[in-house]
C-alpha cells in the first residue's frame, strides 16, 4: 500500500531532518500516539470553545458540545439515519452510473473519431466551468422537485468528471500498441475491443472515484434546496428548527457516509488494476 | 490550424444552437421550460447594462476573493508545516482527513445559523473550501521536492528555517501554484451554492429568484456568467503563476 510519494516522503524526511520524535517508538506506534493527541486536543478545544460562547453573544451563537454532539448523532444513527441515507444513496447511485456511461460512451465517440472530437471537444470545454452547482435552479424548473432532478444534477457532476479521463484514456493509446495490434491483424472491432476499450476503462475507473466526492456533494446540495427526502432533506429540517446539535450531528454522518464511499471504492480499484495502486494522501501514511 | 482552433469549434457551437432550437420548435416547448438560445443571448445583453447584476458579479467575487485569499494562505503555512515536519504530520493527519470529508457544501445550513446571510458566513465557507485543497497539496509537493536541492542547502549552512522558507518553498511553488488553480473553481462554487441557500445578494440569488419567477433565459444568462467569471479566475491565476513560477 504505501508506494511511490510514500517511499520519497520517507527518503526525504531522513535526508533533511533527524525524526526526533523516533525515540525507540515504532513509526506505527507514533503516529496512532500524535494522532489520538491530535484528535484529543481538538476535541478539547472544541469543548472550551462551546462552554465560552454558551452564553450566547458575539457572531458565534450556539455551538454545541461534543457530548451533545454525541448524543444527537446516535439518536439519528438508531432512528431516521438508514432510511435518509437509503434515500441519498438510491439517487446517487442512479447520477453516477449514468454519468459515468454516459461519459464513457461520448468520451469514446469524441476520443476517437477525429472530426467529432474537433468539432464537439470545444464544446465540451465551454460547458466544464458551468459546475453542475450552477445548473441547480434549471434542472428545478425542467424536472421539479424530486428523483429526477437530484439524480440529473449527480449525473451531470460526474459527467463533467469522468469525461476528461475517458478522453484522454481513448487518445492516449500508445502507437505501438496499436501498430502491434495492425500486424496482428486485428480488424476494426478487435482492435477496438482489445485495445481501446479496456484502455479507455482504467482511465474511466480512475475518474469514477475522482467524481464520487464532487457527485456527494451535488447530492448535498441539490437535497439543500430541492428537498424532499434524504441526509441533505433532515439537514434543512433540524437546520430549520434550530437544532445546532442536530445539524452537526447530520454534518458528520454525511462525513463518514463519504469517507466510506471513498473507501470501498479505493480497495475495489485497486484490486481491479493491481498494477497501479492508488497514492493514499501524504498526510495519512504509516 | 486556423481551421481546426476556430472554425470547427464555431461548428461544433452552431450544431449545438440548431439542436436546441429544433428541440425548441419539434416538442413545442414553452418559453419557461426552455427558451430559445437568442432569447438567451438578448437576456445576457440586457443584464450586462444593469446596475443590479453588477452589484451581484461584485458580491460574489468579494466573497470569493476574501475567502481563498485566507483559506489559501492559512492552507499553504499549514501544508508546508506538515511537509516539513513529520512530528507535525502525525499529529494534525486525523484531524484534517476527518474534517476533509465533511464536504463544504455539509456547513452551508450551519453557517447561516452562526452568520445569518451576512459576508462573513460564505467567507467562511469558501475558506473551509479552499483550505483543504491547499493543505493536502502544498504538502505533498514539498514532500516532493528533490532531495539533493536539500542536502545542497544543507551543505550551504541553511538552517531548517532558510531552507522550508528559501529552497522547498521555491521549488514546490510551481506546484502549488497549479493546486491553487483547482481550489479556485472549487471557492468559486461554494460561494454560488451557499448564495442560493441562504443569501441577499450575489450571483447564485439572481438565479434563484430568476428560477421561482420561471424567467429561464435569465437563468441560463446566470449560468453562463457564473462560468465565464470562473474561466477568468483560472485563467488570471495561471497567468500569474507563468509570471512568477515559470522557471521549472
Amino acid at each position: 500500500m504505501r508506494r511511490a510519494i510514500l517511499t520519497t516522503a520517507s527518503t526525504a524526511d531522513t535526508s533533511r531532518t533527524v525524526a526526533p520524535g523516533a525515540r525507540g517508538l515504532s513509526p506505527r506506534a507514533l503516529a496512532w500516539i500524535l494522532g489520538g493527541a491530535g484528535m484529543l486536543g481538538t476535541i478539547v478545544l472544541w469543548s472550551l470553545l462551546s462552554h465560552a460562547l454558551a452564553g450566547g453573544g458575539g457572531v458565534i451563537s450556539r455551538l454545541p458540545g461534543p457530548l451533545l454532539v454525541a448524543r444527537n448523532l446516535a439518536k439519528y444513527v438508531t432512528h431516521d439515519f438508514a432510511r435518509d441515507l437509503a434515500s441519498s444513496l438510491e439517487v446517487f447511485a442512479a447520477g453516477w452510473l449514468g454519468g459515468v456511461v454516459f461519459a464513457t460512451f461520448i468520451g469514446l465517440l469524441l476520443g476517437r473519431v477525429q472530426w467529432l472530437g474537433n468539432i464537439f471537444l470545444p464544446v465540451v470545454e465551454a460547458i466544464r466551468p458551468v459546475s453542475s452547482i450552477a445548473w441547480v435552479p434549471l434542472s428545478i424548473v425542467w424536472f421539479g422537485f424530486g428523483f429526477t432532478s437530484k439524480a440529473f444534477l449527480v449525473g451531470l457532476a460526474v459527467f463533467l468528471v469522468v469525461i476528461v479521463y475517458a478522453i484522454d484514456g481513448c487518445s492516449r493509446i500508445p502507437a505501438d500498441l496499436a501498430r502491434t495490434a495492425t500486424m496482428l491483424g486485428m480488424n476494426g472491432w478487435q482492435r477496438f475491443r482489445s485495445l481501446v476499450l479496456p484502455g479507455t476503462l482504467v482511465e474511466v475507473l480512475t475518474g469514477a472515484r475522482v467524481s464520487l466526492m464532487s457527485g456527494w456533494g451535488t447530492v448535498i446540495v441539490a437535497e439543500l434546496i430541492a428537498a424532499n427526502s434524504g441526509l441533505g432533506a433532515h439537514l434543512i429540517a433540524v437546520q430549520q428548527s434550530y437544532d445546532v446539535a442536530a445539524v452537526v450531528a447530520t454534518m458528520i454522518c454525511f462525513g463518514l457516509s463519504g469517507f466510506a464511499m471513498n473507501a470501498i471504492f479505493t480497495r475495489v480499484e485497486n484490486r481491479l488494476l493491481p498494477w497501479r495502486q492508488v497514492e493514499r494522501s501524504v498526510i495519512s501514511d504509516e | 490550424m486556423l481551421r481546426n482552433r476556430v472554425l470547427l469549434p464555431l461548428v461544433g457551437v452552431l450544431v449545438v444552437a440548431a439542436i436546441w432550437q429544433v428541440t425548441l420548435v419539434a416538442y413545442r416547448l414553452p418559453v419557461i421550460v426552455l427558451p430559445p438560445p437568442l432569447a438567451v443571448v438578448e437576456t445576457l445583453g440586457e443584464l450586462l447594462v444593469t446596475a443590479s447584476f453588477w452589484r451581484d458579479v461584485g458580491v460574489s467575487l468579494y466573497e470569493f476573493t476574501a475567502g481563498y485569499l485566507l483559506g489559501g494562505l492559512s492552507g499553504i503555512v499549514v501544508g508546508m508545516l506538515i511537509g516539513e515536519s513529520r512530528n507535525f504530520r502525525l499529529t494534525a493527519a486525523p484531524v484534517i482527513e476527518s474534517f476533509r470529508f465533511v464536504v463544504p457544501f455539509a456547513w452551508i445550513p450551519l453557517t447561516i445559523l452562526w452568520f445569518g446571510t451576512s459576508y462573513t458566513g460564505k467567507i467562511l465557507l469558501v475558506a473551509y473550501a479552499v483550505f483543504f485543497v491547499m493543505v493536502v497539496s502544498t504538502a505533498r509537493s514539498i514532500v516532493q521536492v528533490e532531495p539533493t536541492l536539500s542536502r545542497v542547502g544543507t551543505m550551504l549552512g541553511m538552517g531548517r528555517l532558510a531552507l522550508a522558507l528559501n529552497v522547498h518553498l521555491h521549488a514546490a511553488a510551481p506546484a502549488i501554484a497549479s493546486a491553487a488553480r483547482a481550489a479556485a473553481a472549487i471557492g468559486w462554487i461554494a460561494v454560488v451554492a451557499a448564495e442560493y441557500i441562504g443569501a441577499s445578494a450575489g450571483l447564485g440569488v439572481m438565479i434563484t429568484n430568476a428560477a421561482s419567477s420561471l424567467a429561464t433565459a435569465t437563468v441560463i444568462a446566470g449560468m453562463v456568467v457564473i462560468g465565464i467569471v470562473g474561466a477568468l479566475v483560472s485563467v488570471s491565476i495561471k497567468w500569474l503563476s507563468r509570471a512568477y513560477f515559470d522557471y521549472r
